[in-house]
């Protein structure tokens, strides 16, 4: 596999937006192990190679575990993540999935009932930064570290 | 239907974060004219009322053609559309759709053929940020205008 382009060469003021924006994320005040839960698995539903390698390995550094790592494809059978991890999974599969779901009132209330409203916004971004650098990554076919 | 919550009141500054992004497509060179397409076509495969309304209006305001418009959601059946819009076009759905199409060689060869590498990530963003306005308006039920 190889790159299609370098998109931080091809059009360096460009992607400056997107980090921009991404640090806005990381300052929201939500949690990191969320906020990477979160990463991993659009990541895993867009299959992003360069993302999840990328996620997986900050995820670890700040002390998440293997195992929840590795059950997360399948986070609603297991009972390793809490209720407010729970809402936000399955928030994040709504949204990523936007075209099939339209984002449904049951998926609402779980997230309503664990984030006040301004998570809810921030929590949202979250969802559509990782959205879309998995769809950069992808589509430029970016290499992940070996 | 009733929104769900207003994003801008709750947080502006993350949204304001948005708006930056949405102002770097704008300026970056790029159709408007071409822009418009795309928005409107990833607002169609995602559901957003909210956003055709908004590109639509926006769209016909700055002289797009109504047929454009109408035939947008079957645009590789018809000859409304230039090569290099078909090229933006097909990437915006590949992008769209990523989980399912994985971004394909042909699809990628069509852009490069018709944009610059700068032009491709410019192209990019435009497909991911309409992707994010979609997610955020559905997600808050926001409401368009009846009009």
């Amino acid at each position: 596999m190889q790159a299609r382009l370098d998109m931080f060469k091809a059009n360096p003021a460009i992607m400056q937006g997107m980090l921009d924006l991404s640090a806005k994320i990381g300052e929201s005040g939500l949690e990191h192990s969320l906020l990477e839960l979160v990463k991993m698995r659009a990541s895993q539903i867009n299959g992003c190679a360069n993302c999840i390698a990328m996620h997986a390995a900050d995820a670890r550094k700040h002390g998440e575990t293997e195992m929840r790592l590795y059950l997360l494809s399948a986070w609603w059978e297991s009972s390793l993540y809490t209720d407010r991890e729970r809402a936000a999974l399955a928030w994040t599969d709504a949204l990523t999935k936007v075209g099939e779901t339209q984002a449904p009132d049951s998926v609402y209330a779980q997230l309503s009932a664990q984030f006040t409203q301004a998570e809810q916004v921030a929590l949202t971004l979250a969802i559509t930064v990782i959205n879309s650098w998995n769809r950069f990554a992808v589509g430029f076919r970016v290499q992940h570290a070996v | 239907m009733e929104a769900r919550l207003n994003p801008y009141k709750l947080v502006p500054s993350v949204m304001q974060g948005m708006i930056d992004l949405e102002g770097r497509v704008a300026g970056a060179g790029l159709e408007h004219s071409l822009l418009e397409l795309i928005k409107m076509r990833v607002s169609q495969i995602n559901g957003c009322a909210f956003c055709l309304h908004m590109h639509a209006a926006d769209a016909r305001k700055s002289g797009e053609t109504e047929n454009r418009l109408y035939l947008l959601n079957a645009w590789r059946e018809s000859s409304y559309y230039t090569d290099r819009e078909r090229a933006a076009l097909g990437w915006a759905e590949a992008l769209t759709l990523i989980s399912q199409t994985k971004a394909p060689d042909a699809d990628y060869a069509a852009l490069k053929a018709q944009f610059s590498d700068k032009e491709q990530v410019i192209v990019t963003l435009a497909i991911t940020t309409i992707n994010a306005w979609n997610r955020i308006a559905i997600g808050f039920r926001s409401q368009h205008p009846h009009d």
